[in-house]
């Protein structure tokens, strides 16, 4: 690709630009200039590593926004954004019964955007789980499940109960009265099954009330487990929706 | 022959692509474009948000103070709000998990391509959705309302107005609510004796729910004649022995209230629904269908999130929103 699409002029503003993009450093990341021509626009899509998850063109009932409401991209900024606060959150967080409590009291009173952190991840939980059933209801609504597309539906209602286990597992790690309530209701469901439900349960909590051992085995699925099944899955629906010809549309 | 594939292929190439290009965008800039704004958007909304409202952090955990009402995490509570009203196992897992099987299953049952693509693709989608969102929505709350019995309070003030003694009568138990017709209802019906061979008493009547509490599973190994008693079959593995049904009852009052009509409802309703739209006319396709079940079961978890997490107080009674106490 060339480096740039205009030569440069007299000015201010092209000196700086000059300075700014054209330096050894700046190129050594990125290649080329901003992409001008429809050429280097495909280019662009189809060469750069995050980018070329997308076609380089699409339908235009696609770019609508009343087509998908970006609700499936929104769940997955959603899946990202928690990945990057969960980060910040566990510098802080330690998942042990004696001090999980405090770590998130400390985090609200003793540390600088704490609070912030703790919010978002929390609200941005919300947030996922509410758009993963936005996107399931408007991918139903558009009869997008047809086929090709029967597998990505499926690999979808996986991450459906991916998002609510992620969501769910979260739930205990503050360690107050909601959160180990909220888990005590949802594990005797869980145990009520016939035949396996007791061994479902023990597996889950490591024992027979949600404790230290729980904690640690909800953790663990949170911040790792989990969120690695799900990238793993995301990324089959991602390249299936490639596969299956892009986004559904009229025959 | 050169002459003509080359004619051919120029055509092909010349029109149909063509016009489909035209249809098409380039991802950069327009989508990507898109994308960029809506992630901006979601960051910026969702700073705010989290700068003026604080995630919840009530008193440390601990298992001796039981909060009234401890609820599930609200996309969970749809399913606790089943647990009041049949089975724990069936509310709580079979049917959700039934249903997330039915919803996996759509695309295998719909195979057409009917509609596919576009917002409500057939032509009764849009009065489909609102009939099956209405039936699904009315049937929940009326079914919540009527086992939680408030009724029986309601008419039984404005009887007690004329006739101060006037109590619900048990002969109409079962419209108090679905747990009566276990704990609240009492008929018998004559039977010769000779008949009458569980252990219940042998006095010539068939007595509900007494004599129906321990009706013996067939092949429990402790019923019926001789050749059909045995010990506990030891010599299975564990795991097996725990499936086996060695020794076990039916208390078949707690199975028709805590089962059999749950499950009957949730099938029964949703059949209905179809055939009323059917004879409507409105339903002709399996896409049709579809959406007539999806729309139901979605109306039916909003329902239920709703009446679990903002209708429930103390002791998982149905009470106003505002009466709702505050946990902390
Ligand atoms: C973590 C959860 C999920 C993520 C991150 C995700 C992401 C996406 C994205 C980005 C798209 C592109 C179109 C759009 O934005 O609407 C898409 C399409 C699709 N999704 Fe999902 N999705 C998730 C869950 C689901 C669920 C729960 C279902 C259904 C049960 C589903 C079924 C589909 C199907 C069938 C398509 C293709 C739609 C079409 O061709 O128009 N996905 N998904």
């Amino acid at each position: 690709m060339a480096v740039s699409e205009q030569p440069p002029g007299p000015g201010l503003t092209n000196w700086l630009s000059e300075k700014l993009f054209h330096n050894y450093i700046w190129r050594s990341i990125f290649r080329s200039g901003y992409p001008s021509t429809p050429r280097n626009q495909m280019l662009v899509v189809a060469t750069n590593v995050f980018l070329h998850l997308h076609p380089t063109r699409l339908h235009k009932t696609h770019v609508r926004i009343t087509h998908t409401y970006c609700l499936g991209g929104i769940t997955f900024f959603f899946f990202l954004s928690l990945t990057v606060t969960g980060v910040m959150l566990m510098f802080y967080y330690v998942p042990a019964a004696d001090r999980a409590f405090q770590d998130v009291a400390a985090l609200e009173t003793n540390i600088r955007f704490g609070m912030l952190m703790r919010n978002l991840h929390r609200w941005m939980a919300h947030g996922m789980v509410i758009s993963v059933f936005l996107h399931m209801m408007r991918v139903f609504y558009t009869g997008s499940y047809k086929p090709p597309r029967e597998f990505n539906w499926l690999v979808g209602v996986i991450l459906l109960t991916l998002t609510l286990a992620l969501s769910f597992t979260g739930y205990l790690l503050p360690w107050d009265q909601l959160s180990i309530w909220a888990v005590t209701v949802g594990m005797n469901m869980a145990g009520t099954v016939p035949v396996m439900g007791q061994q479902q349960q023990l597996l889950l909590l490591g024992g027979f009330e949600v404790g230290d051992a729980a904690l640690i085995r909800f953790y663990t699925l949170h911040v790792i487990g989990l969120p690695l099944i799900a990238a793993i899955f995301m990324a089959v629906h991602f390249w299936r929706i490639r596969r299956d010809g892009g986004l559904a549309r009229p025959l | 022959m050169a002459v003509n594939a080359q004619a051919v292929s120029s055509e092909a190439s010349a029109t149909r692509p063509r016009r489909e290009r035209e249809q098409e965008l380039l991802v950069w800039p327009d989508l990507v474009f898109v994308e960029f704004i809506a992630a901006m958007v979601f960051t910026f909304m969702f700073v705010l948000l989290s700068t003026m409202l604080d995630a919840p952090l009530l008193n440390q955990a601990n298992l001796d103070i039981t909060p009234n009402p401890s609820k599930a995490a609200w996309y969970l509570v749809a399913l606790q709000e089943l647990l009041l009203h049949m089975h724990p196992a069936l509310g709580g897992v079979i049917a959700p998990t039934i249903g997330l099987a039915i919803i996996g299953a759509f695309p295998y049952i719909d195979r057409s391509n009917d509609g596919q693509g576009t917002w409500f693709g057939t032509p009764n989608a849009v009065k489909i959705i609102l009939f099956s969102g209405a039936f699904a929505s009315i049937f929940t709350v009326a079914l919540i309302l009527y086992d939680q019995g408030r009724h029986v309070n309601v008419i039984t003030n404005v009887v007690q107005r004329s006739d101060k003694d006037w109590q619900w009568p048990g002969k109409l138990a079962p419209f108090q609510n679905v747990r009566s017709i276990q704990t609240g209802w009492e008929w018998s019906i004559p039977v010769p004796v000779s008949a009458q061979l569980g252990p219940g008493e042998h006095d010539g009547e068939l007595n509900w729910p007494d004599d129906f509490t321990h009706v013996p599973m067939p092949f429990n190994g402790t019923s019926g004649p001789d050749w059909m008693r045995w010990g506990p079959p030891t010599f299975l593995p564990a795991w097996m022995q725990a499936m086996y049904w060695y020794d076990l009852n039916m208390n078949t009052p707690a199975f028709v209230v805590e089962l059999f009509i749950p499950v009957a409802i949730m099938v029964i309703l949703p059949v209905i629904m179809i055939l009323m739209m059917r004879k409507l006319g409105w339903i002709h396709t399996m896409r049709d269908g579809s959406i007539g079940i999806f729309t139901g079961m979605m109306a039916v978890y909003f329902i239920l999130t709703i009446i679990g997490a903002g209708f429930r107080g103390a002791g998982q009674d149905l009470v106003m929103p505002w009466d709702v106490p505050h946990i902390d």
